[in-house]
This record gives C-alpha cells, structure tokens and sequence, in this order.
C-alpha cells in the first residue's frame, strides 16, 4: 500500500513538473518517513552526498567536456568534408553523411540536442537547398542521432553500468556492432527513399579528394582511437579513456586553430552543467534506492514476474515494451536511475547476462526519443529544419522501424551484442 | 534589479563551475598519466570523487537559475490556466521543501562531522568536503526562486522551457553555420 502511494505521489511531482531529480528524492524521504521515522531525516545529507560521488560516473563529465570541446573546435566541418568524400556518390548522398557524421559525432556525444544542432545546422539547411524535403531532413537526422547513445562513448550505458553495477567497458564494446548495423539499416532505408524521390547524388568517388579530406579530419580520428582503441584493448578504463579524450579534444580543438576562449568556456559551461543534472538525478536515487531496497520491492518484482514466467525471452519481451513505454515520457538518464536498480535482480533471477540487457535499455530509450512528448533530440531536428513534428514523424516511422528491427535482433541474438565482449573480455 | 541580481549570481556561478571542471580534468589526467607510468596516486579517487560532488551541487544550483534540470512538463502545460497556476504553486514548494530539509540535514551532519579528516589526506576536514550540502541547498534555494518569476511568465503562457532552450540552441548553432 505504501509503495503503491509513493509511486502515486512520484507520479504526481513528475506530472507538475518537478525537477525529476527533486521527485525521486522527495519520494525517497517520504519512504524514509513512513519507516524509519523522522529521526531518520538526517540520512538525507549523508545519502545525497555519498550519491553524488561515485567514482565510476566521473567519466560522464569527461566525456561530456572533450564532446563540448570538439564541438566549439571545428570538427563538425571537417567531418563532413571527409564522410562526403566517402559516401557522397550515392544516390540521396547529403543523407548518407548525416548518418555517418551521426556515427562519428556519437563519439563525442555529450549532449544529444548540442549534437544535433550543431550537425543539423549545417546539413539540414544543405539538404533542403538539394531537393531533400524538410520532414524527410529533420527524421534522418534525428533518429540517426539517437542511433549514437548505443555507440561508445555514451552517458545512458554509464549510467546503465553504475546502476547495474555492471562493467562500462563490456557495455561500450557491445554497443559497437549494434551501433554500425543500425547505422547501415538507416542508410538502406535513405536510399530506397533517394530512389523513390529522385534524390541527387553529390560529387563522384575521387580517390584524391578523400585522401585529402581524410588527412584534413585526421586529427579529430584520434577521440574514437583513444576511446575505442584504449577500452578495446585493455589499456585503460572508461574514466581513464574520458580524461585522455579531454586532451585529444582540446589538441585537436588548438590544431584546427578555432578553438577560441568564448567557445571553450561555453564547453565547460555545458559540461558541468550536464555532469550536474544528471549526477543530482543519480544522488536522488540512492534516497529512493534505500527505501526500495528495505521494502525488498525490486526483489518482490522479481518473485512476481518469475511466477507468471520464468521464460527469459518472455521477461525481456515484457522489459522492452516497458522501457519503450517508458522512454515516451522521460529522458533516458531519467528512466535508466529510476528503473534499473528495480528491474535488476528480476534480471539476475531469470539468468539475463546484465550487458546484453544494458543494450537493449539503451536501445529502447534511442527509439523512445524519437516519439514525443519527450522527444528532444526530434523535436532540435524539427527546429532546425522548421518542419511540423507530425509530418517529420510521418516519415521517421520507417527509420524508427530499422532502430526496432536492430532492438529485437539484439535481444533474441543475443551473441551479436556480445560476441565481441566474448573476444575481448570473456 | 532582479535582472541584475540574477545575472550576478549566473557570472559567479559559472566561473566557479569552470574552475571546479578545469579542477577536476587536470585531476583525472595526471592521475591517468602515473597510472599509465605504473606510479598510481593514493589521494585521486577520494579527491575526484569529492571534486564530481562539489560539481554536482554548484552546477545543480546555476541548472536551477537557468531552469535546465530534467522534467516533464507536458501535463502541467496542458492544464487549464487556473489549476497550472495552482500546480506550478505546489510543485515549486516541493522543491523548495526538500532544499530547506537538506540544508537543515547537511548541517546537522557537519557538526557530527567534526574533527574528522580526510583518509587520503589527512589534513583536509571532511567538514569542508561535505560543506557543499547544506550550501549546495542553500543556493539551489536562491537560484530557484530568482528564477521563478521568469518561469512562472514562460508557463502561464503555455511555453514550454525546453522548447525554448531547444530553440535558442539552434539559433545559436544556425547563427555560426551562416557565417562559417
């Protein structure tokens, strides 16, 4: 009774538009309250602090800084250059580098919306001028984008490992495959789209102009190296990567010579004040997670479900609906901190490897954001291509159905998120 | 004057937030560069950890200055004017509510706390590490309410904030991408 109240109440705040951070906490000391008393109020200051300094999550702000710092230092343009180079001469080309730019710009994805309308910017306005309509501009960005939180690096699975207490690394190299052939699936169905509308080439494959552009962006390939080179091969740890992307990022950032003061202040400005909102999310959530951990409510979860099945495929059916739901309506730092920890002993139970449940959270939250209300990565897209959500919906629909397809290979085969985390770590 | 106060308190906060990030990364670096020499430092992880936390609740407050943490407001801004209005009333006492709860909770702590010191280095008090709660909270307070009345504006007109942030952001970047 008391625990559905809470949630009532949880429900409630979220609804007015409390800060979801301040709902989870408030609904944690009401949890405090209820069975402890108020003597207990104290634990309040304790819990908040011992939240906000988990070692593990300094990668986030890191991150967030060397993503913030590429951006203000002249990548974008570079990138584009490059990936043109390589791809443009398909049919429908300027949608083809969106998505790969996406890929790239994953790695240094910090703030989905900053990406997106950094990228968008520049491409969006390009397409149009092309014959590409606003609707079909504004979806390709948009879910190629959020294609990029299942490549590494990426707050979600941070978050995901802290609140599994499970290994970032693993869940980093799982999401590579998954990301790539996701990213081939959103091509595929841009040129059947090229096809049907006529949709122009940009300039034929130049082996020259390639190596040139490729020499140009070869700075910025030393985030992804750093990154992906270092986790892949054991050197360093998540946060160790984080700190040496920072370096690689401003190196970068004074070798393309636009890195300004202005900028660099802005991207530390952004930094911290991401690494804030997400880490006052993650504090709030030890407040709660005491009390659900008293109420043994996740392990009563567990038992209640296991009851109705204990078929793993079933369980992670019924997740992958949940979380989809659930990723209509809250952010996915939001919805990883506030349902993982209580979902996670049902997975241990019904013998669900904790990675390859991590991808298909992160996955279900990319897909989650392409659909409003909370839809923020969608709705920058629209903004930069000033295009009606709906219409842009209208044809996002067939690239939320690759980001689906992609979702339900990886969590009925199972060995495609983690056959490289066998190679690798295993 | 209010315009004032606010843009004060945002310049202060902010460099401060950057002085605690250039902190923190110089931290995280030369720590990764011993370790990957084989000469770990003993004091990074308590000190980095306390670093993300004085990040947490410094940034925290000016995210509430400038209204940017995390919600759901399409409930609320779908309600008619007069129950949104008593809404935004009610939740903005909720917060307020839990701020003045941790503030009073993180200095009942700090008296506990005193004499304590550091485990990795034994001559910093944990009383000034843990500081950031009740101070932490005391500004969140501030910045909340020196923001509320631009809020209360934004949402009686039906305006979503991060929509608008949404578009002051792709202004910005469209701004840049036309005179690159």
């Amino acid at each position: 009774m008391l625990m559905v109240g809470i949630f009532l109440a949880l429900v409630a705040m979220i609804c007015l538009n409390v800060p979801i951070a301040v709902a989870l906490a408030v609904a944690g000391v009401i949890g405090l309250l209820a069975t402890e008393g108020t003597d207990s109020l104290v634990t309040v200051a304790l819990d908040m602090y011992d939240g906000s300094t988990k070692f593990s999550l300094i990668a986030i702000p890191m991150f967030v800084l060397a993503g913030a710092i590429m951006n203000a230092g002249g990548v974008t343009d570079r990138l584009i250059n490059f990936v043109s180079a390589l791809i443009g001469f398909v049919r429908g080309g300027l949608a083809m580098v969106n998505i790969g730019v996406s890929l790239f710009f994953a790695e240094i994805s910090g703030s989905a919306v900053a990406d997106v309308a950094a990228l968008g910017s520049i491409l969006i306005p390009q397409m149009k001028k092309r014959g590409y309509s606003g609707p079909f501009s504004a979806a390709v960005t948009s879910s190629s984008a959020s294609l990029a939180i299942i490549i590494p690096p990426s707050i979600p699975m941070i978050l995901y490992a802290t609140s599994a207490n499970t290994s970032v690394e693993q869940l980093f190299v799982a999401g590579f495959v998954p990301g790539l052939m996701g990213a081939m699936g959103l091509m595929f169905v841009a040129y059947l789209f090229a096809r049907k509308y006529n949709l122009p080439v940009e300039e034929a494959f130049n082996t020259r102009r390639l190596g040139q552009t490729f020499l140009d962006a070869l700075p910025a390939f030393s985030l992804p190296v750093i990154i992906l080179g270092g986790i892949f091969g054991g050197f360093v740890t998540a946060t160790e990567a984080a700190g040496l992307a920072v370096i690689a990022a401003f190196l970068v950032g004074l070798w393309y010579r636009q890195m300004d003061l202005k900028h660099l202040k802005r991207a530390m400005l952004d930094g911290g004040m991401q690494t804030a909102v997400v880490m006052l999310l993650v504090a709030a959530s030890v407040l709660m997670g005491g009390f659900l951990t008293r109420a043994q409510m996740p392990q009563q979860l567990a038992e209640w479900l296991l009851d109705i099945t204990s078929n793993k495929w079933l369980i992670l059916l019924i997740l992958n609906f949940f979380f989809l739901v659930i990723g209509f309506f809250l952010h996915s730092a939001a919805a990883i901190i506030l349902v993982v920890p209580i979902v996670i002993p049902l997975i241990q139970a019904a013998g669900i490897d904790p990675v390859h449940f991590g991808l298909v959270v992160t996955l279900n939250l990319a897909i989650g954001q392409q659909t409003p209300p909370v839809a923020s990565v969608l709705i920058t897209s629209c903004a930069v291509a000033r295009a009606n959500i709906w219409d842009v919906s209208k044809v996002n629909i067939w690239f939320v159905l690759v980001l689906l397809t992609v979702l339900l290979m990886c969590t009925y085969i199972p060995s495609i998120p983690l056959f490289l985390v066998e190679y690798f770590y295993r | 004057m209010l315009q004032r106060i606010n843009a004060t308190l945002q310049s202060i906060l902010e460099w401060f937030l950057i002085f605690l990030m250039i902190g923190l990364t110089i931290v995280v670096i030369v720590a990764v560069l011993f370790r990957l020499f084989g000469n770990s430092l003993s004091w990074y992880d308590e000190v980095a950890a306390i670093q993300l936390s004085w990040i947490t609740y410094y940034g925290a407050a000016l995210a509430a200055l400038k209204r940017r943490h995390i919600g759901f407001d399409s409930v609320l801004l779908g309600l008619p004017r007069p129950a949104r209005r008593i809404g935004l009333i009610v939740a903005e006492l909720i917060v307020f509510s839990f701020f003045i709860l941790m503030a009073w909770a993180g200095m009942t702590v700090l008296e506990v706390l005193e004499g304590e010191y550091l485990v990795s280095l034994t001559w910093v008090p944990i009383q000034f590490t843990q500081s950031v709660i009740p101070i932490g909270a005391c500004l969140f307070i501030l910045c909340q309410a020196l923001s509320l009345p631009f809020y209360w504006k934004m949402t009686m007109r039906g305006v979503s904030l991060e929509h608008a942030e949404i578009e002051e952001e792709v202004e910005s970047e469209m701004k840049k991408a036309g005179q690159a």
